[in-house]
């Protein structure tokens, strides 16, 4: 099935007609203010940006550029979550410079690296981080500087670089992922498919802008859709913020929605407001428990598969309660191809390369290697099966994707993490191991005499239904959450 | 009526049992000495969940906290103690 027909069910059929491909970003940020204008954009700290506003302070900062770098094509930004980041962000894409987002915690001397590895022309800095960018050779421009001269937008065509983000790419070593304007924007249209009604929706940032997750599915597509995007300054905040403004779509990663969840068990409040229609959920798997719950408060929780390299959105599942074990269905103007399980992807939302080490990214024939292991059903949704670095290889030649594994074991409600490794038993024997996190809100209400008990002879049913390579030959319960990363996922064990 | 110490504690075990899904650490030896990162295992993710239900239970506010503002159980109640002062 064509990628957009699918998506069509999914829509108000006169919304579905608005979602149309804009070639560049300065081509949508063109319509949305002009389509828009009185239209709140931003909320921070408590004041209101329309989109007149935010173009009108982005058009001051494109002077201020222009009188520092007048040909200068990369622009660092060292910020952390603001309005003057978005600002600014508006001002260097709409003149056909190049915005390199670096992430906030980077030191001086990742920040002074950085300049010189990604060949940066200037780097615009949050006063606050001045420190972090004292060894940098290239002009320093504060992000809170204005003009009362306005300079206008500049054309530029599809090709042209929008945006280099961090990433770790399928090798795990740090670069930059080049996004053209393109790709940008189709990451940016993708993100309207799935939600209904998608125009005029309350946005919160939570996730940091360094983040494509941040950057694309939560301030691009609120931008495109007229919506209004509340952005957090500390998210311990969240929810309390969350009671004033009242969202109506959240991006978050399963470890907030997990979070959100126990919080309002806890205090027996729905701590996301009663107007929360939808939680776009990714950059980790996602337990079917979560969203199952969360339907059960008129929330839904839709999950979906995406990159840094592929301007964030591959596929979004609209089905996910029907579905909960699929990223879902691919979105438009991309090729997929799966070989020996992996997925390859060519197509309009793809990087341009890396920027920094030595990887290309492609194969001669323009085929991204995802470094993921996917499953296709017969409706074309997508299920991940595991990741090849993660791929275990026993010792007869097996082998077993610890993903594939977990899915499995976190099917059981009150299974909240798990982990599946390759360990050394002490007869020195490789073996796999599962560690399991249990999920309390659930195993409290089941009245179990033993709960680790219990929960342990449940994982062995489990275990005992998959192929005799694949079982696990010890199981622990933890009694503690595992090491997560800064974006919150489960650091993974490297113990052989 | 001002809360004792005890009675903090107690309210804040509760808090990081539900921060961290249980944690046996902190539901069998949970005083004013214990680490919250090296003896209970607290991650992130469970400093962001403690710090938001502080504020829910307590009433209180923190004013700007990260995830190394405490190292130990008695500079939470400390902190909390301050706030309801």
């Amino acid at each position: 099935m064509n990628p957009r027909e699918y998506f069509r069910q999914f829509a108000d059929a006169e919304e579905f007609e608005r979602i149309v491909e804009k070639p560049t970003v300065t081509a949508m940020w063109r319509d949305c203010t002009a389509e828009f204008a009185d239209r709140d954009a931003i909320v921070f700290k408590g004041e209101s940006y329309t989109f007149a506003q935010l173009e009108s302070d982005a058009a001051g900062f494109r002077t201020v550029l222009d009188n520092t770098v007048k040909d200068g094509k990369r622009v660092g930004i060292l910020s952390a979550n603001s309005y003057d980041f978005v600002k600014a962000y508006l001002a260097v894409v709409t003149t056909g410079r190049t915005a390199v987002i670096l992430p906030a915690h980077l030191d001086q001397r990742s920040v002074f690296g950085c300049s010189i590895m990604f060949g940066l022309d200037a780097v615009i800095y949050q006063p606050e981080l001045k420190e972090s960018v004292s060894l940098v050779k290239v002009p320093l421009i504060d992000i809170t500087l204005t003009s009362d001269e306005k300079t206008g937008m500049t054309d530029c065509d599809e090709k042209t670089p929008c945006v280099m983000m961090f990433t770790g790419g399928t090798t795990g070593k740090s670069k930059c992922a080049l996004l053209s304007n393109g790709a940008v924007m189709q990451g940016t249209v993708n993100g309207c498919y799935g939600i209904s009604p998608v125009f005029g929706q309350r946005y919160m940032l939570v996730l940091p802008l360094s983040h494509v997750f941040g950057l694309i599915r939560n301030l691009m597509t609120s931008l495109y859709t007229g919506s209004t995007m509340w952005i957090c300054t500390n998210n311990k905040d969240m929810f309390r913020d969350i009671q004033v403004f009242k969202p109506t779509v959240l991006v978050f990663v399963p470890a907030l929605a997990e979070m959100s969840l126990s919080l309002s068990k806890q205090f027996g409040r729905n701590m996301l407001g009663e107007e929360l229609k939808y939680i776009i959920c990714g950059a980790a798997a996602v337990a079917p428990y979560l969203i199952e719950e969360y339907d059960k408060i008129g929330v839904n929780l839709l999950q979906g598969y995406g990159l840094t390299e592929s301007a964030n959105l591959v596929s979004g599942n609209p089905e996910s309660l029907k579905y909960p074990d699929s990223i879902g269905f691919p979105y438009p103007n991309q090729e997929f191809k799966v070989v020996d399980g992996e997925l390859w992807i060519r197509g309009k939302n793809m990087m341009d390369g890396y920027v920094g080490g030595d990887e290309s990214g492609f194969d001669e024939e323009g085929w991204f290697h995802t470094g993921d292991l996917v499953s296709i059903d017969e409706r074309g949704l997508l299920r991940i099966t595991g990741r090849i670095k993660e791929i275990i290889v026993l010792s007869n030649g097996e082998n077993v994707s610890p993903a594939e594994l977990e899915a499995h074991f976190n099917a059981l409600p009150f299974i909240q993490d798990s982990q599946v490794f390759e360990d050394v038993a002490e007869n020195g024997k490789h073996i796999l191991a599962l560690e399991v996190v249990p999920r309390q809100t659930v195993l409290s209400k089941m009245d179990l005499e033993n709960p680790k008990e219990y929960i342990i002879s449940e994982l062995e049913k489990v275990n005992l239904t998959l192929p005799s390579f694949e079982r696990v030959n010890r199981i622990e319960v933890r009694d503690s959450d595992f090491e997560r990363t800064p974006s919150m996922k489960i650091a993974r064990y490297k113990k052989c | 009526m001002l809360m004792t110490r005890q009675e903090i504690l107690d309210k804040l075990k509760e808090i990081l049992v539900a921060a961290d899904s249980g944690n046996k650490a902190i539901t069998e030896s949970c005083s004013e000495q214990s680490r919250l990162k090296e003896d209970f295992g607290l991650n992130s993710v469970n400093i962001l969940y403690m710090v938001i239900a502080i504020e829910e239970a307590f009433g209180i506010y923190f004013d700007d906290v990260g995830v190394n503002s405490f190292s130990t159980v008695g500079e939470v109640i400390d902190y909390i103690e301050g706030k309801l002062r």
